[in-house]
């Protein structure tokens, strides 16, 4: 009997072993092959160039477009650029993220303020935003105030969503939890809503910072000197797609790294989730 | 002294839930209140707990009268219902907000000790079966020591053996302290292993249809004479009531 149960745990541990190898290489399979058509086109493009079947004028190969972003790096002039983008996305994202939480978790919690505020809020939701600008360089003049709000207005929709969503959403079940030790007001929303609503919170944060960093190019578009959507309309005006293909990525690069930052921040407080990625 | 006088409830869409529902549970006490679907029988603990308000009569704690959640009654939901954000202990400790320190880590030990649970303490909700989900809620309404228990359908959601086993369990804990216990059930041997009284309900709206004794002493045998004898004259009644809806 011994041997049996003996045997049988080892095989279970061999094949849940072998699973998780399984796993890992069907991940690793899997990013090899998302790689290999990108890394096969831009090396035709590298070598179609540098053979002169391509002049490469309007479309740089891989090698300058590096080439150009090293140059700018080293002058410390990229640096400058991704400072002011930063900062101006930093404001307008603090400033959508405040106006937006406040307004959701308002409508999500007072029915009246929902059914007074909220259909105004959908009908300006569905302004495009950039439609904003003109009326933006009016009010608050072409310097940075007027890049905030615009970067603030493409924040403030999702996050509102998200929020008033989230706080309409929470489960009915454990707001009785609460009710039943004689939480209600303030202490209720403190220690049932707000955790409960935390998750989708991160999620209306992610897609709201998303949207900064699309709303920056554009306000940096309405005449900026200085910033990463500077160096696109630099880029252009003067006939550097290099420059530009550097701005495009630095712009891939820090988006990701912002969000990764925020997702990291989350985590901490998101461990008790019991989710299907999250598991084990 | 719990009494309820006269209850009745008509929810908003003219569903009359519940009429006339009166009943004197004396401290200590365990009545289990068995119908089917549609007897009332949840809304009746909603009245009670004061999640809900009554439409007609009232609800008496000690000659108070009971309009909301009142601090000496508490209430298990047939799901856990743990908050998935709190660890085991927290959720215990959810309903001590005003307690701190040593004292407040002495008290959830003691009722993670009386349900058993005592070394998964730091675990997370997700991580617990829904046996010791439900033994972690029965913990957190323990914690505030209230004088009555209302019980919802709390192990209808759980396999023989386990229900079997917390039955058992509850009734050690109800030994210790002697609380009021007020179980709405489906189950009839739940409500016969438990139960000092078993009111029948039946439907559309939901009355009370009888009441019967149940005069064994514990803890029950399921298979002896005397507990087929009660059992019997419950399937009775319920079969009185079944053929009412």
């Amino acid at each position: 009997m011994a041997d049996l149960a003996e045997t049988g745990i080892k095989t279970e541990v061999k094949t849940s072993r072998s699973i998780a190898a399984s796993v890992f290489y069907g991940a690793t399979r899997q990013a090899t092959a998302a790689i290999i058509v990108p890394a096969l086109g831009l090396l035709f493009w590298e070598v179609s160039v540098a053979a002169g079947w391509f002049s490469g004028r309007l479309m740089p190969p891989p090698s300058r477009v590096l080439a150009t972003l090293w140059t700018l790096l080293k002058s410390g002039e990229l640096f400058n650029h991704i400072g002011i983008t930063t900062a101006r996305v930093f404001f307008g994202f603090v400033l959508g993220t405040v106006t937006a939480t406040i307004a959701g978790a308002v409508t999500g919690y007072f029915g009246l303020a929902r059914r007074l505020i909220d259909p105004s809020l959908q009908a300006l939701r569905s302004i495009p935003s950039i439609a904003w600008v003109p009326l933006f360089i009016l009010w608050f003049g072409i310097f940075e105030a007027s890049k905030v709000a615009l970067i603030a207005v493409g924040v403030f929709f999702p996050v509102y969503l998200g929020v008033s969503g989230a706080i309409l959403s929470v489960d009915r079940k454990i707001v009785e939890v609460g009710r039943i030790f004689r939480l209600s007001g303030f202490t209720l929303v403190r220690r049932v809503m707000m955790p409960a609503v935390f998750p989708a919170y991160v999620i209306a944060l992610r897609s709201g910072l998303g949207l900064g960093w699309m709303f920056v190019v554009a306000a940096e578009f309405m005449g900026a000197s200085e910033g990463l959507g500077y160096l696109l309309v630099d880029g252009q005006q003067l006939g550097k797609p290099d420059q530009i293909m550097a701005a495009i990525i630095t712009f891939a690069i820090i988006g990701k790294v912002t969000d990764s930052l925020l997702m990291a921040a989350a985590a901490p407080f998101l461990t008790w989730q019991d989710s299907y990625r999250r598991e084990g | 002294m719990l009494t309820l006088r006269n209850l009745g409830k008509t929810y908003a869409n003219d569903v009359r839930a519940l009429e006339g529902f009166s009943l004197t549970v004396a401290p200590g006490e365990i009545v289990a209140v068995i119908g089917g679907s549609g007897c009332g029988k949840s809304t009746l603990l909603r009245l009670i707990s004061g999640l809900d308000n009554a439409s007609r009569g009232s609800v008496e704690l000690n000659g108070d009268v009971v309009r909301q959640p009142h601090p000496l009654i508490n209430l298990i939901f047939q799901e856990p219902r743990l908050l998935p954000w709190l660890t085991v202990a927290n959720n215990v400790g959810f309903g001590l907000a005003e307690i701190e320190g040593e004292d407040r880590r002495q008290q959830i030990e003691l009722a993670l000790k009386k349900v058993g649970l005592a070394d998964l303490a730091q675990r997370w909700p997700k991580e617990l079966s829904g046996g010791q989900a439900q033994r972690v809620a029965i913990a957190r309404a323990l914690v505030t020591q209230p004088e009555v228990l209302l019980l919802d359908e709390p192990f209808s959601a759980l396999d023989a053996f386990t229900r079997a086993d917390l039955q058992d369990h509850l009734l050690g804990i109800w030994d210790e302290t002697r609380p009021t216990l007020l179980l709405v059930t489906h189950d009839i041997d739940e409500a016969l292993v438990l139960a000092d009284r078993v009111i029948v309900m039946r439907p559309w709206p939901g009355r009370i249809l009888d009441e019967i004794k149940v005069d064994l002493p514990r803890k029950r045998d399921r298979t002896s004479a005397a507990f087929e004898t009660v059992k019997r004259q419950l399937f009775k009644a319920l079969d009185t009531s079944l053929q009412l809806s």
